[in-house]
């Protein structure tokens, strides 16, 4: 990865899958990116696993072990730091 | 002197309600429908204005997990520990009324088409963010909710004076019997009487600089700090005698530069994903408190960055359903700053203040009834309430519950000597040619709070910061000039701007202690004397009142209450 604070690291033009579906239903059927937007949203939710409790729980205890595991360190760096 | 020929317009009204967000909105269309004369006074345009103008991606309270209200004010002191620290810094009934209410708001504003269910017809009630514990926010598709609001507001039959600012209030005998108020368009001056007040115009920030760098465009359109909160609510109830709470509490904000927007409903909170936070040099570390930032900035490894490179694809789609509820805008900024939060990190605000927290405001009861008689506040601009869900419920409340107040035998007896007084310090700035633009107070007051009041305080540079306040505000305040009505509001901003911002470094002055992220560098340890203390503040015969009163606790039939 290019270092963040570099023009480099921004050159990579990006688009938002979702915002790129709402700008062609707008262009598509000439109306606005809100009437887009209400079209396309329901459709994209579709695709997202929203109330999947077991995939959740995953996301959310991966990420917890990894904040455990930085608190620790911090921690021992404070203790360290403290002379203990 | 009549009142008919100070003023270009009288009004009688049951109810005036000053602010038409979402709690201003909920509240009149509440008060109508009881048969109210009710008048609902917006600066702006009540379809696209407050902290919900552009949207609302997610709403809280809404009960789940067996959660009690008991057990919800225990949780809601908690997160205010973040900021306060420890000790209680509102009235505790008014959290345990939020949850205990809050299925009451769910049915009352399906009755008013608006909608909290999800797309599938049930309640959305997302994962808690932070690792666990009761699911108390629900995602809401909300893009449209003030558009709906005003229109069931306009449908209630309430008189809605658009463009349209609040001078101050009108007393008599101690109790608030009206306002004034000039259209900021033609300048009409209008006499407002009534019979009860809601306050309901938002937080106050607008005395730190809000989002660099383009903050001469008052870009400060994070959802619930819009360009809008120059505490126009705290000011007119602190000048009319009112008691304002905790002016002391400014938090260090959370705010992403260079225009791009975070998605509240999922980063970091409500999806259940934590964010991750990097040094420049990308040494990765704890959610950064004022403290923290400040070490950081100590050894040289700002700016500070905040990520979601790692979350999973799926969350990354939430996301973008987020922003489409709340700031389509995001996606066309985030294109134009070439910046894909999947590979992006994004640079934090620097380490001061931006707004006023939670327990700050016009000072309430659990029934919103601030210290007048006559006055009540409602949503982010009374203590201890913050967010949708929380004006929601206010307004509803208030809205349900005003008509004992406005049960009085006579109509209001209005201060003809005050109406002119209020009118002359409002229109002044129309006749003044030559003098100081609104923003140029403005941006002098702000730098005046960032520079001598900021996150890390001490006595000599609050002093200095009280003096050079008082030296802006004799010698510019009264030169303020509008070359046009529109400019009137501005100038009418900045008055209530500096009169907050004295009340803020007198606050600042007193508390001596370091609790939260309230950091005197002169007084580094807690006073305990402050534990469970509110600072009040009010203005009596002009002369600044200050008070440290205990916050109320838990009513004792609350605390009986078993899971």
């Amino acid at each position: 990865m290019a270092e963040p604070t570099s023009d480099k690291h921004y050159e990579d033009r990006f688009e938002f899958p979702l915002w790129r579906l709402i700008k062609e239903r707008a262009e598509e059927k000439d109306i606005s990116y809100h009437d887009a937007m209400f079209e396309v949203v329901p459709e994209y939710e579709k695709t997202i696993r929203y109330g999947d409790t077991e995939f959740e729980q995953q996301q959310i205890q991966k990420r917890r072990a990894e904040q455990l595991a930085l608190s620790e360190r911090e921690r021992k760096l404070q203790r360290i730091h403290e002379g203990g | 002197m009549s009142l008919d020929k100070t003023a270009d317009r009288v009004i009688e009204t049951d109810v005036l309600i000053m602010g038409g967000g979402i709690a201003g909105c909920y509240c009149a269309v509440k008060a109508a429908s009881k048969g109210l004369n009710v008048t609902l006074v917006e600066k702006a345009k009540t379809d696209r204005s407050g902290s919900g103008a552009m949207g609302e991606d997610h709403y809280e309270p809404v009960p789940c997990d067996g959660v009690t209200p008991l057990e919800f004010v225990k949780l809601w002191q908690e997160r205010q520990h973040d900021v306060c620290g420890d000790g209680r810094f509102v009235d505790l009934n008014i959290p345990y009324r939020l949850l205990d209410k809050a299925t009451w708001v769910l049915d009352e504003s399906e009755k008013i088409g608006i909608t909290m269910k999800w797309t599938n017809g049930e309640y959305y009630h997302m994962p808690s963010g932070w690792f666990g514990g009761p699911r108390l926010m629900i995602r809401v598709h909300w893009s449209d909710i003030k558009p709906k609001l005003a229109n069931a507001v306009r449908s209630s039959g309430v008189n809605v004076l658009e463009r349209t600012m609040i001078v101050d209030l009108l007393t008599n005998s101690g109790r608030i019997v009206g306002a004034t108020a000039v259209n900021v368009r033609t300048g009409e001056f209008i006499v407002i009487k009534a019979r009860a007040v809601v306050l309901a115009t938002g937080i106050f920030a607008r005395c730190y600089e809000p989002e660099e760098p383009l903050f001469y465009k008052y870009q400060m359109k994070y959802h619930w700090c819009p360009a809008s909160i120059s505490g126009d609510g705290y000011a007119v109830a602190y000048r009319a005698g009112a008691e304002l709470a905790n002016m002391d509490i400014t938090g260090w904000g959370y705010r992403i530069r260079d225009d791009l927007c975070i998605s509240y409903g999922n980063f970091d909170h409500g999806d259940g994903i934590r964010a991750k936070w990097y040094t420049w040099d990308g040494e990765e570390i704890d959610y950064p408190t004022a403290p923290l930032y400040r070490e950081i900035e100590l050894k040289g490894k700002d700016p500070i960055y905040v990520s979601q490179e790692h979350l999973h694809d799926d969350y990354h789609r939430r996301m973008e359903v987020s922003f489409t509820d709340e700031k389509l805008i995001s996606f066309k900024i985030s294109e134009d700053r070439m910046f894909n939060p999947r590979k992006h990190r994004y640079e934090l605000m620097e380490n001061h203040p931006l707004n006023f927290m939670v327990p700050t405001g016009v000072y309430v009861n659990e029934d919103f009834k601030s210290s007048l008689p006559g006055l009540y506040a409602i949503g982010d601009c009374a203590t201890g309430l913050h967010g949708c869900g929380n004006a929601a419920l206010s307004g509803l409340w208030v809205g349900d519950h005003i008509d004992s107040n406005t049960d009085v035998a006579s109509a209001p007896d209005i201060d003809e000597a005050q109406v002119e007084k209020q009118k002359k310090i409002a229109l002044a700035p129309l006749n003044v040619s030559r003098g100081t633009e609104p923003i140029e107070l403005e941006l002098s007051t702000r730098y005046v709070c960032k520079r001598y009041v900021g996150m890390f305080k001490n006595e000599g540079r609050l002093r200095e910061g009280q003096r050079r306040l008082h030296s802006l505000k004799r010698e510019f305040l009264h030169k303020l000039m509008a070359k046009n009505p529109h400019y009137l509001m501005r100038a009418l901003e900045c008055r209530n701007i500096t009169d907050l911002v004295e009340v803020h470094i007198a606050a600042c002055l007193e508390r001596k202690e370091t609790r939260g992220q309230f950091i005197r560098l002169d007084y580094t340890e807690k006073d305990p004397s402050r534990d469970n203390m509110i600072t009040i503040q009010r203005s009596e015969n002009g002369q600044a009142v200050m008070e440290i009163r205990e916050a109320p606790d838990l009513k004792p039939e609350y605390l009986k209450e078993e899971k």
